[in-house]
């Protein structure tokens, strides 16, 4: 007797990485599923069909049931045919999960329009899309769970202005649409997911270091009330683990808080950011006011320079200092 | 001696609304202004030279110097233009504001392909466009101010999934231009406006209680003003006109080490909202919780006193 008997699940992205764990104790926990990967690389090219195949035939080899489908989210016939494969197959969709997701990491100078729009589409317009397509049937069996995919990148991350964007979005739109499914029955989420994946260890470490060295927060950096995402609280591994031991990097750590929210019992959470990185489950509050100043009239700009500072901002640090050029390495050999 | 004396800016949007004051209180505090809109209708069809004709007739009248573009700030050439436009007319560019936007309203289930990208285009995409332009250039010159117009439809109003998705993924966009340019001394802030604009016309109170997404104590802290006290200066608590202080301040050099912030106004008051900040958790020591743990815990922890925002409701058979 599983959490989920009788229940029909789509999982987008689910051939590799975080959304695989997902996919794979779902159907453990009685669900059927719909195994939804595009199969790309990392950067979002060379599709092919083999991954959700795979993921199909490990659920089946248990006895579980799924299906594959290797349309692309992004595409707006292709997020149809997603959903209509649960109902086709199952009959109907309970539970979708929007976890598809690709990187194309350049400095906002250097990135292309072709880099900005693959993100948006696959990350902000794939969610829009399959969440669009599967709401009718959600209203009309007044039953459901969308859990959609954000992350900690949104508060700011160098290098990443499509994820970020692409990211944050996912959060505006899931509040959004929370509210407007939550009185059919309908549970919407996101997610701030952890765990080491193919996508992020395509982010060199070396990067980080440099940004840290050059005193550029890893979002957050909004002063004392500032928050720091939830993946950088998670607790370090100290040393290497014992072959087989959990790890709080492992991504199947996301797999239980996700099939509990789409009990019964999860269904008294709507429209909440719920972090699940490591060996902890965190619940993140909305951006909030936290400082307000007020006059009964308009502001002038001289007010602003002499107020701002001591009241608004006091205390809140540049998030990325400037830096001095440095002079080129000939020009320092030159010199000395 | 003006604030801004010397400074080239970039408005986008600036034919109407909060783009419009913001190009005219710039242009007052002796900043050079390409004043940009489409001049299309709220749900971004159509286009008309008219209102951005008519704001830079409105510096220039006022002593000020502008000059006109009315391309479409989603497409990626445009956004070229735009600020080569700058550098040709004014020999550089020193600030970039958008306030460029539509508005779209439809419950989920309606939403077309057409709706959700209409949205993206128009809002996200159309900052991200001159924001990759200006960006290449305050890197090379090593200054630049980037102010980005948002929305607290992006805390969930209701019919607005479209808008709200873009103008949350602008705030994505804004924190991290202040991380990728923060170091060559360009800042990035968004600002949230509560005021009387064409997307969201009349009283901002009424606003504000129609979209639902603000709690009780979330507006006392943004209360526009006491009604008891006249209010003083132009305009009037929801006047647009209100937004161009805060953002000619962030363009000054005074400025210069607030970076990465998100800022809102309502009448009176300005705040500072946060970095969203966690509120609640639960740990467990040597692995992950199983989902059946997750069953007992949750409901004595993470789920005391949390409030739905949309309740289910029961069907009512007539």
């Amino acid at each position: 007797m599983g959490y989920l008997d009788g229940k029909v699940a789509v999982v987008t992205g689910s051939g590799r990485g975080i959304a695989r764990g997902i996919a794979l104790l779902m159907a453990e926990e009685g669900a059927k599923v719909v195994v939804n990967d595009y199969g790309v690389n990392v950067d979002g090219t060379e599709p092919r069909s083999e991954i959700a195949e795979e993921v199909v035939a490990e659920i089946r080899s248990k006895g579980g049931t799924a299906v594959a489908s290797a349309d692309s989210v992004a595409d707006w016939d292709g997020s149809r045919r997603i959903i209509e494969t649960a109902v086709k197959n199952f009959g109907k969709i309970d539970i979708l999960c929007n976890v598809a997701g690709i990187l194309r990491d350049r400095m906002v100078f250097n990135m292309s329009e072709e880099e900005w729009d693959a993100v948006i589409a696959t990350h902000l317009k794939g969610n829009m899309f399959c969440t669009r397509h599967a709401a009718p049937y959600m209203v009309k069996q007044r039953w459901g769970r969308i859990l959609n995919f954000s992350s900690g990148s949104g508060y700011g991350s160098s290098g990443q202005a499509n994820y970020a964007a692409g990211k944050e979005g996912i959060t505006g739109f899931t509040y959004a649409v929370g509210r407007e499914l939550g009185p059919f029955g309908i549970t919407v989420n996101v997610i701030n997911p952890g765990g080491t994946t193919r996508m992020t260890q395509s982010v060199p470490t070396q990067a980080r270091e440099i940004r840290a060295a050059r005193g550029i927060v890893p979002g957050g950096g909004g002063g004392a009330a500032a928050a720091r995402p939830a993946a950088a609280a998670a607790p370090q591994q100290r040393q290497a683990p014992a072959e087989g031991a959990p790890t709080p990097g492992d991504p199947n750590n996301n797999a239980p808080i996700i099939v509990w929210l789409c009990t019964e019992a999860g269904g008294a959470v709507n429209g909440q950011r719920i972090g699940s990185s490591g060996w902890q489950v965190t619940f993140t509050d909305p951006r909030r006011v936290i400082r307000s100043i007020s006059k009964p009239g308009r502001w002038t700009v001289d007010d602003l320079i002499r107020l701002v500072p001591a009241s608004l901002t006091q205390g809140i640090p540049n998030v990325a200092p400037p830096v001095e050029p440095q002079a080129a390495p000939a020009a320092q050999a030159a010199r000395s | 001696m003006a604030h801004l004396d010397g400074k080239v800016a970039i408005v986008t949007g600036a034919g109407r609304g909060i783009g419009r004051e913001v190009a005219k209180g710039l242009a007052a505090e002796g900043a050079k202004v390409i004043v940009n809109d489409l001049g299309c209708d709220v749900d971004g069809s159509g286009s008309s030279h008219e209102p951005a004709d008519r704001v830079v007739a409105e510096i220039t009248a006022a002593g000020g110097q502008a000059v006109v573009n009315y391309d479409d700030m989603s497409l990626i050439a445009n956004g070229e233009r735009l600020v080569q436009q700058a550098v040709d007319t004014y020999g550089t560019l020193d600030l970039l504001v958008t306030s460029a936007g539509v508005l779209y309203d439809k419950m989920i289930w309606d939403m077309s392909e057409n709706d959700f990208n209409r949205v993206i285009n128009n809002n996200l995409r159309a900052a991200f466009v001159p924001v990759k332009f200006a960006s290449i250039l305050f890197r090379q010159e090593r200054k630049g101010r980037l102010v980005f117009m948002v929305s607290d439809a992006g805390l969930g109003a209701v019919g607005r999934s479209n808008y709200a998705g873009a103008t949350e993924g602008i705030i994505g966009l804004s924190r991290t231009c202040a991380r990728d340019l923060g170091r060559y001394g360009v800042t990035s802030n968004a600002i949230s406006p509560l005021v009387r604009t064409r997307l969201f016309p009349g009283d901002v109170a009424a606003q504000i209680r129609a979209a639902g997404v603000m709690t009780a104590e979330d507006q006392a802290g943004i209360a526009p003003r006491s009604p008891w006290t006249p209010w003083e200066g132009p305009g009037d608590p929801d006047d647009p006109g209100n937004v161009a202080p805060l953002v000619t301040y962030l363009c000054t050099d005074e400025a210069a080490n607030i970076n990465g912030q998100l800022f809102g106004l309502r009448g009176g008051t300005i705040y500072l909202y946060n970095y969203p900040t966690v509120r609640r958790s639960i740990h467990r020591w040597g692995g992950r919780f199983p989902v059946d743990e997750l069953d007992y815990v949750m409901p004595q922890t993470m789920l005391v006193g949390i409030e739905d925002p949309a309740p289910r409701r029961e069907l009512v058979r007539r």
